[in-house]
């Protein structure tokens, strides 16, 4: 039995300890493992006779996909972070623009004749989801699934439970609408307390993407990070978020509601909402599965940084917006 | 690329989008015609969609003042409206006139009306 210390590279977060230690122990070769975040060092025990560099390699190449790396020697921090994040601030800015001209230049606001069908639900979805809506609804989604990616491997599979979760519980609870009529009413001020939570999430996901977080090592309270580690790990969060998205601030989503409710049959309801939320679904999907193919591209930094100003300008818009909507300040901004 | 330039290029965006986005925000009196007064009421018209137009409307201190909130296929923000000088929340229908009862304001009052999310917004100034 030896023992040997490696360095680590790529632990930017308190889970990373816990997968590290967890991939490294499931090798047959290797015994104890502990990670030390705080020199960047990992410390394995292993029966094997091969040297440390092979040893490095051999462990590097599990956890690789993980985006972490083992070395002999410790590898200096490059200077490229820097100069990323100054790449990134850019192409967010740009990105954040795009949305905010393509939000004022008022062709999202074209009119649906007549009757709301189940196609014109559709329709509306697609339009709703690169509206204004998307500050909050796709803020969030664009921050989890990079932070998902970042951490973890079975993004796809998160993903599928969230766009699915999200779909299901829009049908289900259109229907309700429809069945139950105006005994349930979706409160305002609990939709917009929804939506600055969310929007407080998204600040702080989009900080911690840009590495502003961690690189000064805040550690994240436990309560959060306990949140962060069950929406990565257990099956059921992504389900939940999904159905929360339902009770996100979303002029669109209440407009549908309200259709939902006055149509008076679980049926009538259940088509509105669920043709709705599958309008919604391509720019999600696209968002949550861009994440994650640039996530595990060469791209990957730039892409986590310039995703982080994106969710940080979103999440300030619907911040201030979510304050304005409850009245404790006065509207800043007309879009 | 050289770091300097592109911290100029992102302090060069954001003062575009400053400008850009401020002097959109700033309110313009358009003297529209949407104030009204009939049989001793005052009706102020305010068209909900993709935003609230006009913005910011003049209207008669010391009469019973009505608003009147067009929608015209609004599946947006807009429709999602809240009054809170009128205790007034609420999904507006898709296509209809939705009527809110002002009360009398005296002079120098303000009435602020803004969508769910908090994105768009009017007032109802009043003045002798």
């Amino acid at each position: 039995m030896k023992k040997y210390t490696l360095h680590v590279s790529g632990t930017h977060c308190a889970s990373c300890k816990i997968l590290i230690e967890d991939v490294l122990g499931e090798q047959d070769f290797i015994g104890k493992v502990d990670v030390n975040l705080k020199k960047q060092t990992v410390d394995v025990e292993t029966e094997s006779e091969k040297s440390i560099e092979d040893i490095a390699e051999l462990l590097t190449s599990k956890i690789k996909p993980n985006g972490y790396t083992l070395s002999v020697e410790k590898i200096t921090v490059e200077k490229t972070p820097d100069d990323v994040i100054w790449k990134a601030i850019p192409i967010g800015l740009i990105f954040l623009g795009l949305f905010f001209i393509l939000q004022k230049s008022g062709i999202l606001n074209f009119g649906l004749g007549g009757t709301t069908t189940p196609t014109a639900s559709f329709i509306i979805g697609l339009i709703a989801s690169v509206s204004s809506c998307l500050a909050v609804v796709g803020g969030l989604v664009l921050s989890l699934s990079a932070k998902i990616s970042e951490d973890d491997v079975s993004d796809k599979k998160t993903f599928l439970l969230f766009h699915f979760g999200r779909i299901a519980s829009f049908a289900l609870l259109g229907g309700l609408l429809g069945l139950l009529g105006n005994a349930i009413g979706i409160n305002f001020t609990f939709t917009a307390i929804l939506g600055l939570l969310a929007s407080l999430i998204m600040l702080f996901l989009g900080l911690n993407l840009m590495g502003v977080l961690s690189k000064n090592k805040i550690t994240l309270p436990s309560g959060i990070f306990n949140f962060f580690r069950k929406v990565e790990h257990k099956t059921l969060t992504p389900l939940i978020i999904g159905f929360a998205t339902f009770f996100l601030p979303c002029g669109f989503t209440q407009s549908m509601q309200f259709v939902a409710l006055s149509s008076g049959s679980f049926m009538g309801g259940m088509l509105v909402m669920f043709a709705f939320a599958l309008g919604t679904l391509p720019v999600l999907a696209l968002l949550s599965f861009g994440s994650a193919s640039f996530a595990h591209s060469k791209h990957a930094p730039l892409f986590f940084k310039s995703a982080g100003v994106v969710v940080v300008g979103l999440g300030l818009f619907a911040f201030i917006a979510g304050l304005a909507g409850l009245g404790i300040i006065p509207p800043l901004f007309n879009i | 690329m050289n770091k300097i330039a592109l911290i100029i290029l992102s302090i060069a965006l954001v003062i575009v989008f400053a400008i850009i986005f401020s002097g959109g925000s700033k309110k313009q009196i358009i003297s529209v015609n949407n104030v009204e007064i009939k049989d001793g009421i005052q009706y102020i018209r305010i068209d909900a969609k993709g935003g609230y137009s006009p913005a910011v409307t003049l209207a008669k201190a010391g009469i019973p003042t009505k608003l009147l909130v067009q929608t015209n296929n609004t599946f947006d923000c807009s429709a999602a409206l809240v009054v809170r000088d009128a205790d007034f929340q609420g999904i507006l229908p898709q296509n209809a006139e939705t009527e809110i009862d002002l009360g009398i304001k005296q002079a120098g009052e303000k009435v602020e009306g803004v969508c769910g999310m908090g994105m768009y917004n009017f007032e109802i100034n009043f003045e002798v």
